[in-house]
């Protein structure tokens, strides 16, 4: 099976991993406290993601770890309060950093399309 | 709660150009956390695509150069990448080894037949594509010096350029440089500087400090207190414009995020994947 069309063409993984993303052995029953092992990315993703899953009252404990430099992973550990759970937080720790994302990339137009800043030649 | 990461917030970040031209931005973000500053500097760096070349075939190599120092040397050559979105990476390409949808091909036959020595620039390669070409500064610039050579001697080499990014190879960076700072008073004691007499005299001000205010030296340490706005100055190669490797890291993060969310999605669905029909041949 091709999956290639399906990915985007942007990500910048030297290998696609099979499993981008999955539940490290340990997680609770009611998947209040999951670690997550993330193929191919690092403190680039990592940190910026651990700081928008933090933002969520929710969640009572958010960290992550590269274990070790020369394999490609982070774990991301997230703890929640017993009326949400990781997997819920993860998702909306993503929307909301993707959304932030977005808002930078359109101000950036934004204030490109004004122009108004110094232009030198 | 610190709400900076809701759409439509006022709290959302912010973005102030301060100047722009051919090889730099020059802008302050706010509003946003350091790590989210961060991650952009950090894909600015080694996550956005561009072109460069991957692949050296020598035919005839008769210069006082080996082979791999100059394959070297032609991989590290900027190339005009305006239109790196449409090429596929060659892993994704359905092609055995390299096609047009996936590369650019460039070719390079000098023999120098004078007396004298014949200087070989960047901006001989003839390449198979007009959008991704060696970038020049001006008009009459003639690119990078590949070699040197004297009568007699010869270099013909078919190069294949490839998209890739600067995580894999530092070639496909961008960017010369990613200026960045945030808090230029040391309000939050981010920094302790060495100093023989004064910090003052001996660390000048750079000038984002002017943006700012310095924090009363009499008041108490606020401990609290995190970084806000962050001034960064991009500056690039010349293969994408200041402003284009700026947008498109934010793109590259927010595909990032979209990409590890649908895998989150396939990961907490392991019944639908295990009902979908494998369509063995035999059946």
């Amino acid at each position: 099976m091709d999956t290639s069309e399906n990915l985007p063409t942007y990500i910048a993984v030297l290998d696609v991993p099979e499993e981008k993303i999955e539940i490290l052995p340990g997680a609770s029953a009611d998947l209040t406290s999951v670690t997550f092992s993330i193929k191919e990315e690092d403190h680039t993703l990592g940190n910026s993601l651990r700081w928008s899953i933090m933002q969520n009252p929710q969640v009572d404990f958010c960290g992550y770890s590269i274990p070790h430099p020369s394999e490609a992973k982070t774990n991301l550990r997230i703890q929640t309060t017993d009326r949400s759970n990781a997997i819920d937080a993860m998702n909306k720790g993503l929307d909301d950093l993707r959304s932030v994302c977005q808002i930078m990339k359109a101000r950036l137009h934004q204030r490109l399309k004004e122009g108004n800043y110094a232009h030198t030649e | 709660m610190n709400g900076s990461a809701h759409v439509g917030d006022q709290n959302a970040p912010r973005v102030r150009i301060r100047s722009l031209d051919k090889t730099n931005v020059d802008f302050v973000l706010s509003n946003t956390s350091l790590s989210v500053a961060n991650s952009l500097r950090r894909v600015m760096i080694a996550e956005v695509p561009t072109m460069a070349i991957d692949l050296v075939e020598f035919y005839e190599n008769t210069t006082v150069l080996a082979d791999e120092y100059i394959a070297h040397r032609l991989g590290l050559i900027p190339l005009v990448s305006h239109t790196v979105d449409k090429f596929k990476y060659t892993r994704d390409c359905t092609c055995a080894e390299y096609c047009k949808e996936c590369s650019v091909e460039f070719t390079l036959h000098i023999k120098c037949t004078e007396s004298g020595t014949r200087t070989v620039y960047s901006s001989e390669l003839i390449s198979s594509n007009k959008d991704v070409v060696p970038v020049l500064e001006t008009e009459d610039d003639r690119g990078a010096i590949l070699v040197k050579m004297r009568k007699g001697q010869e270099l013909n080499v078919h190069c294949i350029a490839k998209k890739g990014v600067a995580k894999e190879h530092s070639k496909w960076s961008p960017c010369a440089a990613v200026a960045f700072e945030y808090d230029p008073h040391n309000n939050l004691r981010h920094l302790d500087y060495w100093y023989e007499k004064s910090i003052k005299d001996e660390w000048p001000l750079s000038k984002n400090a002017l943006e700012e205010q310095e924090r009363d030296p009499s008041a108490p340490f606020d401990y609290k207190a995190e970084p806000t706005t962050f001034y960064f100055n991009v500056e690039t190669i010349g293969c994408l414009d200041p402003q284009e490797v700026v947008t498109k890291a934010t793109r590259v993060l927010q595909e990032k995020l979209g990409g590890l969310q649908l895998a989150l999605d396939e990961d907490q669905a392991p019944d639908a994947a295990a009902n979908v029909d494998d369509g063995e041949p035999w059946v």
